[in-house]
């Protein structure tokens, strides 16, 4: 009840006119990122993290999170007009929007979408409500060592669940924290890797990193794969209006789509792409399971443009984009690129999310809650009516479209300090952007190595100067050596995932025959 | 379900790109090659998760769990991350891990503590991020002898250089002179140049294009936000 109280107050205060424009404009923004290939939300939060700098905590997160919800739904419009996901999150969209797309029914599955993603960030902002304070007063437990555990968590699953190689994962975390400790010693005040420059000594800035990973190393990158990059096709679209049928077979999708991307959300490493393939995978076999049970193979239209392969997915990632936010306001931790942005965002701030956020900030929690409530609206006000304008975003031309995304990158570096330094640092990490892209090195371990890696080295000498040298206190508590397990278990499970795939291999293969049999006889009816 | 390699291959060439920017046709060699199987079904179940495949069936035959747990293991894997590396190239990541890792250690062996500092003192955090990348470093060598050169490896064959180094001499260009032409016209050089890295052409109109949009950042940053760009010379001229 106390918490519908602070979330009603939270909302009276983010409903002013000022921050409306804010999440009017993030919404718009984020959306406008989402749709164009290869740029997600991370990116047009690390482009839009120095531009923040002048605005007040409560107008930059209330952009921020605008920004979140409409890089989640604008994925979803190329996923279904061209078989293009924006971002990762949004691939589980192409196998059955796309389908629709195809088959005349682009409309009604870019409205399924909408309306699916709007009631998942609803019920995702209050779950995240509702959860936020029992996570933060389990949190209160935590000392040095806890935390320490923590982030040790979340780099594990981060660099070994996530990425493809682990090998590849570990070594992109690893330069992150590299990255991470240049600068003065936060603990001793002594100089590291400054090479005598006195702008080194402030250390490598968050956003150089994350502009110059995400924004321009994509730049590079695309650039460099010249004539093997995408290529933006025409679009057909109309008004996504649903009829009866659509609306009756959507609903369920929404509500276990959402209760998936809720439960997978705070999950450090799990991202949001998991959630959106369960979701896929069990209305696929729900749809089955009606057709056999009607014993009318209409029923099941997977594979055909399923409407519920679009509701399903898509309310998926949008409650899982909500559920991150419970352990970065919980506890400090971001599961995500963006949720690792948002954190550096609330450090310039210098605010520390955790427990002691709720207690010292508690109005702008709350109203930072509130206004996902309202970017959740606009999402619905925006897109509904203006879908198919987006995907005329894609008509943009590329050299127009990449030289405005290298031109916002520099801007956005050169505005932390009006530093000219600060942009040679930009154009190596850029490069190292451009190397770990080539080689397929994924971005986002090292991403989160910078922003939690000074965070766990600081912990991690509290701890030992609290027990004074002795390491026992690291394993010292219930929790911290249940994360350890976590750990343990989490490095594991990209070795078990690796003996049941080829498993499946086996049986997909023993299966191969059979299914090219039903195939033959679909051909001929 | 007729899946092929074909019929996927004419979405996939031309839009079909998954965020992570694999070229599609290699991940469906990668999917065809790494298993060593041929069988059309297989194939389609990786390089469609990928995000470019055009059937969404394939392993409606396994559990959903299971399906899912697969599914989700491999686009959270999207293919470029599995794709061996092959050629010379293939020793820029470990060189470039040990690289750092020797920086790191050289770091902790030569950062002077203050006197009074408490011990884990300052070095002790890049010596075991060094240490640790130099083992990464070593068992990404052995990941490359070991590794067998199929025909998928990502051997950089697709990599053009000439329009990153136009893209990188234009930032060049851009960081050396920003503080003497100023913004507007620094942004806008910025901005061709990398139009015309892209293959941007008409050399007039883009000008026009980039000279506006340097100004429409430049108005709406100073205006908006009350952050100061440089103005250089155009700031002495008028």
């Amino acid at each position: 009840m106390e918490t519908l109280v602070n979330l009603g107050d939270g909302l009276l205060a983010a409903l002013s006119p000022g921050n409306l424009m804010w999440a009017f404009l993030g919404v718009v923004l984020g959306t406008a990122v989402g749709v164009l290939p290869g740029l997600g939300s991370a990116m047009a939060v690390a482009l839009l993290l120095p531009v923040t700098f002048r605005l007040d905590p409560t107008s930059a997160f209330i952009l921020f999170a605008g920004v979140y919800y409409g890089g989640m739904f604008g994925g979803a419009t190329t996923s279904i007009l061209l078989n293009t996901p924006g971002q990762a999150s949004s691939i589980a969209t192409t196998y059955e929007g796309h389908k629709m797309a195809l088959a005349g029914r682009a409309a009604q599955a870019l409205g399924t979408a909408v309306i699916g993603s709007f009631f998942a960030s609803l019920i995702g902002t209050l779950v995240v409500a509702f959860f936020s304070p029992v996570m933060v007063s389990f949190a209160l437990n935590f000392g040095p060592g806890e935390y320490f555990a923590l982030t040790v968590f979340s780099f594990v699953a981060v660099a070994a669940v996530v990425s493809g190689s682990v090998l590849r994962g570990l070594t992109s975390l690893l330069i992150g924290l590299a990255i991470g400790v240049v600068g003065i010693d936060g603990q001793s005040g002594a100089p590291r890797f400054d090479f005598g420059s006195a702008v080194m000594l402030d250390g490598i800035d968050v956003v150089i990193v994350t502009v110059g990973l995400l924004a321009l190393g994509e730049v590079l990158y695309v650039v460099a794969r010249g004539k093997s990059a995408p290529d933006f096709a025409a679009i057909r679209t109309g008004r996504p209006w649903l009829n009866r049928r659509d609306w009756k077979r959507s609903v369920g999708p929404w509500v276990r789509g959402t209760a998936l991307g809720s439960a997978f959300g705070p999950i450090p490493g799990s991202g949001a792409e998991i959630p959106t393939f369960v979701s896929l995978g069990l209305e696929r076999k729900l749809a089955e399971q009606r057709a056999k049970r009607k014993g009318d193979p209409q029923e099941n239209e997977f594979g055909k443009g399923a409407i519920e392969g679009v509701a399903g997915p898509e309310a998926a990632n949008n409650s899982s984009a909500a559920g991150t936010l419970v352990p970065l306001l919980g506890l400090g931790l971001p599961t995500s690129a963006t949720a690792a942005i948002m954190l550096a965002a609330f450090q310039q701030y210098g605010l520390q999310p955790g427990p002691v956020l709720f207690e010292r900030n508690a109005d702008l929690v709350w109203t930072l809650l509130a206004s996902l409530l309202i970017g959740s609206v606009l999402l619905l006000v925006i897109n509904l009516p203006f879908a198919p304008l987006w995907a005329k975003l894609l008509k943009l031309p590329k050299p127009y479209l990449y030289g405005g995304i290298t031109l916002f990158s520099v801007l956005a570096v050169y505005a932390i300090n009006t530093s000219v330094v600060h942009l040679v640092m930009l154009l190596a990490v850029a490069l190292l952007g451009l190397v770990m892209r080539a080689f397929g090195v994924p971005v986002a371990p090292a991403l989160i190595g910078v922003v939690l890696g000074p965070i766990a080295e600081t912990e991690f000498r509290r701890a030992l100067a609290a027990s004074s040298g002795d390491p026992s206190i690291l394993v010292g508590s219930g929790i911290s050596i249940t994360l350890y397990v976590l750990v343990a278990l989490a490095a594991l499970i990209p070795v078990v995932a690796g003996l049941r795939r080829r498993a499946a291999d086996r049986s997909a293969k023993a299966s191969v025959s059979e299914r090219d049999g039903v195939s033959e006889k679909d051909g001929v009816s | 379900m007729t899946v092929n390699g074909t019929e996927r291959a004419v979405p996939a060439g031309e839009g079909g790109d998954p965020a992570a920017g694999t070229p599609a046709g290699t991940a469906a060699d990668t999917a065809a090659g790494a298993r060593e199987t041929g069988a059309p079904g297989t194939a389609a179940d990786a390089s469609g998760v990928a995000g470019a495949g055009a059937d969404g069936t394939a392993g409606t035959d396994l559990d959903p769990a299971l399906a899912a747990a697969r599914a989700a293991a491999e686009t959270a894997s999207p293919d470029p991350e599995t794709v061996p590396w092959s050629g010379p190239a293939r020793w820029v990541v470990p060189a470039l891990a040990a690289a750092v890792g020797a920086v790191m250690l050289w770091g902790a062996l030569t950062i002077e503590a203050p006197p009074n500092a408490t011990r884990p003192g300052p070095g002790f955090f890049p010596g075991v991020i060094g240490g640790l990348l130099l083992v990464l470093a070593a068992c990404l060598v052995v990941t490359n002898l070991r590794g067998r050169s199929t025909g998928a490896a990502n051997a950089l064959e697709w990599f053009e250089a000439r329009p990153v180094l136009i893209v990188l001499a234009g930032l060049v260009a851009h960081i050396a002179l920003l503080e003497f032409l100023g913004w507007l016209l620094a942004g806008a050089l910025l901005f061709w140049v990398v139009a015309y890295a892209f293959g941007a052409r008409a050399y007039l109109r883009d000008a026009v294009v980039a000279l506006s949009v340097a100004a429409a950042v430049q108005v709406g940053f100073s205006l908006g936000l009350g952050l100061s760009l440089p103005s250089g010379i155009l700031g002495w001229v008028l």
